[in-house]
């Protein structure tokens, strides 16, 4: 039996767009086994986002809550989900959300230094983990200096670089190129591999499929399919 | 299983830090809020300097003035003042012009100055000086003198009555200043209201500016990091700490920005004046106690301000859901 690591009870997220009320989830229940890779599918619009965003306790949903270690996430102090967010997730976004001023290894080591890490510790670790995602040659760019895919990469060594069981990737492709997003793919099925690490990805790239272990299509605000990999067809899309 | 632990609260060490490292990392735009508050600043104190310039102006212009009169009055006296002696009877507390003219006497030439029974009736006038009622009659003030005159800075002074067996009809006594007539009175109090509105009045729009220009500088620096806030959330900072960490940072640069707007605003105001006046006359009066009380004010209130303008959207974004603060585009 897998072990769940995060589980989605019944999640429902309201949206007011002036007077009317829009229901960009309808409510989703799912969960998520340790070290697996799931793809969140699903077109724009559809409520994969603000999904994902509730995995991440990024977002707070209107009814409904995310199970995370056993524990109701919503419903932990401040001080403890600040915890799982910066030892227990990893997040990748779209748009890489670097801190612009910083290096990149001032960047990758972020996470250590909201724990408390002292400078010399951050400085060995980032560094090694930007290795391992290509860049050990790249320490002291500034993002600006950097391609996307460069980026997208000092992006997942930050996610990275406390060791997290989770690593939520919100269109870690979608900025990117054919060539750099197939890499960036690559890279994180790598690293499920590699760290034994939990993967989520919410997507519309249909290449993420033949990596994923499982795939939650949703529509509409709902989960319409959920999938393993082996029963996908892949017809031409 | 593991259990969720708590997140560290960094020490304010480390939280100083990082605000260090934040404003070297970010210097450019450090330095461009730095001059909105600089600028804020210095307007503000360059306002209060001019008006205690002004003051000083006016204070030094008026007792010049006094002290001319009464070098006047003595010469319409006495005629030219060296080789002749002039005793001396002080009263009380002696005022600012008083002092001036004392000075300017000791300094003249063949001038003698001496107490009265110093002088043993030699004196050709006497100077009554000071706020005090006199100790002596005039008669005995004056007692020798071939002409007695006394020349008296106060014209209600209260005096002794005469010896026995002397008259003060001998004594001719002159004032150095007459009474103002209520008309001229009256003329200078409105004219003293009105500078003081205008002064209050130049005063509260330099407040006003002041405000805007340095909350406006560090609302910008603070929400033009919305994302980098959300970004902070999502990696595990808790929203005292982002608080914490604008704060000191805001204070930091909130502070460089008012003492170098106070002294920026100081300087010009003087190379203002100083040019056009002299230097002489705007330092000779100048309120020195009110100019560093009013450097102090601005030192304190612009960091302040900086940082509840910091503050404000700060914890607005520390408060803010992730997802939120990682939309925002500035």
């Amino acid at each position: 039996m897998r072990n769940v690591i995060a589980r989605a009870i019944d999640v429902k997220r309201q949206y007011k767009l002036g007077k009317e009320t829009v229901w960009a989830l309808k409510g989703i229940s799912l969960d998520i086994y340790e070290g697996e890779y799931l793809s969140i599918m699903g077109p724009s619009g559809s409520g994969k986002s603000t999904f994902f965003n509730m995995i991440g306790a990024l977002d707070i949903p209107s009814s409904g809550t995310i199970e995370f270690m056993g524990a109701d996430l919503f419903a932990l102090p401040e001080e403890k989900q600040a915890w799982v967010r910066c030892n227990k997730i990893g997040y990748i976004f779209q748009t890489y959300n670097l801190v612009t001023v910083m290096t990149a290894l001032e960047n990758v080591t972020l996470p250590m230094v909201l724990k408390g890490a002292s400078k010399k510790a951050c400085d060995a670790r980032a560094a090694e983990v930007l290795d391992q995602v290509g860049l050990g040659h790249r320490l002291h760019h500034l993002p600006g200096q950097l391609s996307g895919g460069q980026q997208q990469r000092v992006a997942i060594a930050r996610a990275l670089v406390n060791a997290p069981s989770v690593i939520l990737a919100d269109e870690p492709t979608g900025n990117l190129d054919k060539a750099t997003g197939a890499e960036i793919i690559d890279l994180l099925k790598r690293l499920q591999v590699e760290h034994n690490a939990t993967i989520v990805t919410a997507t519309h790239d249909v290449k993420m499929l033949a990596i994923s272990d499982r795939i939650a299509w949703i529509r509409d605000g709902k989960l319409d399919r959920l999938e393993e990999r082996k029963d996908v067809k892949f017809t031409k899309e | 299983m593991e259990q969720i632990g708590k997140q560290v609260k960094l020490p304010l060490g480390r939280a100083l830090q990082i605000a260090v490292q934040g404003i070297r990392i970010r210097f450019g735009r450090s330095l461009v809020t730095v001059s909105g508050v600089v600028l804020g600043v210095a307007f503000f104190m360059s306002n209060v300097t001019s008006q205690l310039i002004k003051q000083a102006i006016a204070d030094e212009r008026e007792q010049r003035q006094t002290l001319n009169l009464m070098l006047t009055l003595m010469k319409s006296e006495i005629g030219d003042l060296s080789g002749k002696t002039v005793a001396l009877a002080t009263f009380g507390e002696t005022t600012v012009s008083e002092r001036d003219l004392l000075a300017v006497l000791r300094k003249t030439p063949g001038l003698t100055l001496g107490a009265p029974e110093a002088l043993g009736g030699k004196a050709h006038l006497l100077l009554v000086l000071g706020a005090g009622p006199a100790t002596a009659s005039p008669d005995i003030l004056t007692a020798g003198m071939a002409q007695p005159v006394l020349l008296d800075s106060l014209a209600e002074r209260a005096y002794p009555s005469a010896k026995p067996g002397s008259s003060l009809a001998q004594v001719r006594r002159e004032l150095f200043f007459g009474r103002e007539s209520e008309e001229q009175a009256d003329k200078l109090k409105t004219q003293a209201e009105q500078a003081t509105f205008r002064t209050l009045w130049i005063g509260i729009i330099s407040i006003l500016v002041t405000i805007i220009g340095i909350a406006n500088a560090l609302l910008m620096s603070v929400t033009e990091r919305f994302r980098e806030i959300g970004t902070m959330k999502c990696l595990g900072a808790m929203s005292a700490f982002i608080r914490k960490l604008f704060l000191i940072e805001s204070a930091m640069l909130g502070f460089a920005g008012a003492v170098i707007g106070t002294a920026l605003g100081t300087l010009l105001s003087f190379a203002g004046y100083g040019l056009t006046f002299g230097f002489g006359l705007i330092t000779a009066a100048l309120n020195v106690g009110g100019l560093l009380v009013a450097a102090a004010a601005c030192i304190a209130g612009g960091t302040v301000l900086s940082m509840l303008a910091a503050i404000y959207p700060a914890n607005f974004a520390a408060r803010m859901v992730p997802a939120s603060a990682l939309r925002t585009n500035v």
